[in-house]
């Protein structure tokens, strides 16, 4: 799926903020953008409402510099988490290489997540694809919360089978925002490598 | 598969790069822009008049956006799209016309360029466009993933983001 500009000599990659409306997908873009140095990130587009709401998407191109003379691109986007903007999430999932799913730990968002990624499924589903195909890393944030869940529950639930990548993380801390987005990376270069 | 966003190199680039330049020239228009549908910028140019453009990464995300919104409310409709997209501010213009399913075509324009213009000479870009997309293009050129390539990346991916704990 990864787009390769053969004249401008670039290789673009799309990784996709998944879950359920506040679990803190537009905090991790915000804080990748204060994080990351000035020559290796572009502008934060946020389409959001007054209230700070993600209405159609977050948006930061991140540059990771140049391999065997291509410059290397990730595109990160969120989506709207709440439920009812579900054609903007298809929308936004065209052409996606990567996803990160971010959980949230707060008890009464458990079956949120458990929607969110069954709506992920789904709206994969629409463009052919299937969570198999995708690369895929689940970051389960705010663990700071006092009432958080214990990860390993959320994690039986997300993945009963065990075959994804989990980290835990305090978006808002800038704690586990990394992690997941350097596993997520690696996977999409190493699965652009197999399918050449 | 690596997806070569439209199949656009070698000389089919070159033929498109003069096409564009061509496009500035007869329009008027400041700057012109071929996006990929997922929002990356595939081939861009610019007036040399025209003063340094805003974020062509933002500009591609927005207008692969935007164009898909559209098209998402046409559907609603029953419709296949709608047929003219145009924008107009007080200072600037933007047209956009598809290329094929997975491209746009898109002129920007200042208050010096005639709407009329601009529009006749995008369309017939379009087409010109489409032309050299159809002919034979030889042998895509392809990328050699090694274990050069690997370790670069791993490198470069803790270089951006810290390594690994
Ligand atoms: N306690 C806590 N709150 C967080 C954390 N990360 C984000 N938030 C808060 O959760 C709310 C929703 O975050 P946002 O990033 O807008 O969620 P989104 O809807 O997924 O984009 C905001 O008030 C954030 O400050 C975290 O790690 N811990
Ligand atoms: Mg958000």
């Amino acid at each position: 799926m990864s787009t390769i500009n053969f004249s401008a000599r670039e290789i673009n990659f799309k990784i996709v903020y998944y879950g359920c409306g506040m679990s803190g997908k537009t905090t991790n873009l915000k804080k990748i953008y204060e994080s990351i140095p000035g020559t290796a990130k572009g502008e934060l587009v946020s389409l959001a409402t007054e209230d700070e709401r993600t209405l159609f998407f977050d948006f930061l191109p991140l540059d990771l510099g140049q391999v065997n003379g291509f410059k290397t691109r990730f595109h990160l986007y969120t989506v709207p988490g709440q439920v009812f903007y579900n054609s903007s999430r298809k929308l936004i999932l065209r052409g996606v290489d990567g996803i990160v799913f971010v959980a949230d730990s707060a008890p009464n968002r458990l079956r949120a997540n458990a929607e969110s990624l069954r709506n992920l499924r789904d709206n994969l589903t629409e463009y052919g694809l299937s969570m198999d195909e995708i690369p895929y890393v689940v970051q389960v944030n705010k663990r700071d919360l006092p009432d958080a869940l214990p990860s390993d529950m959320i994690k039986k639930v997300l993945d009963p089978s065990g075959k994804t990548q989990f980290f835990d993380a305090v978006a808002a801390k800038y704690i586990g925002v990394t992690e997941p987005l350097k596993a997520v990376s690696q996977l999409v270069l190493e699965h652009l490598a197999q399918k050449a | 598969m690596l997806q070569p966003s439209l199949e656009l190199y070698g000389e089919s680039f070159e033929k498109v790069d003069a096409l564009l330049d061509d496009l500035l020239a007869k329009s008027h228009a400041q700057y012109v822009l071929i996006v990929d549908l997922k929002g990356f910028v595939i081939a861009h140019n610019k007036a040399l008049w025209a003063p340094k453009p805003p974020s062509l990464d933002s500009l591609a995300t927005l207008i692969a956006s935007n164009y898909s919104a559209n098209l998402a409310i046409a559907k609603l409709f029953g419709e296949t799209g709608f047929k003219e997209m145009i924008q107009q501010g007080d200072r600037v213009g933007m047209y956009v016309e598809e290329l094929d399913e997975t491209a746009l075509l898109v002129t920007l324009f200042d208050t010096t360029a005639a709407l009329g213009r601009v529009k006749m000479f995008t369309k017939k870009a379009v087409t010109e466009i489409q032309t050299i997309l159809s002919e034979n293009k030889g042998e895509a050129p392809t990328m050699n993933f090694d274990e050069n390539w690997h370790n670069s990346t791993r490198a470069l991916i803790d270089g951006l983001f810290g390594p690994s704990k």
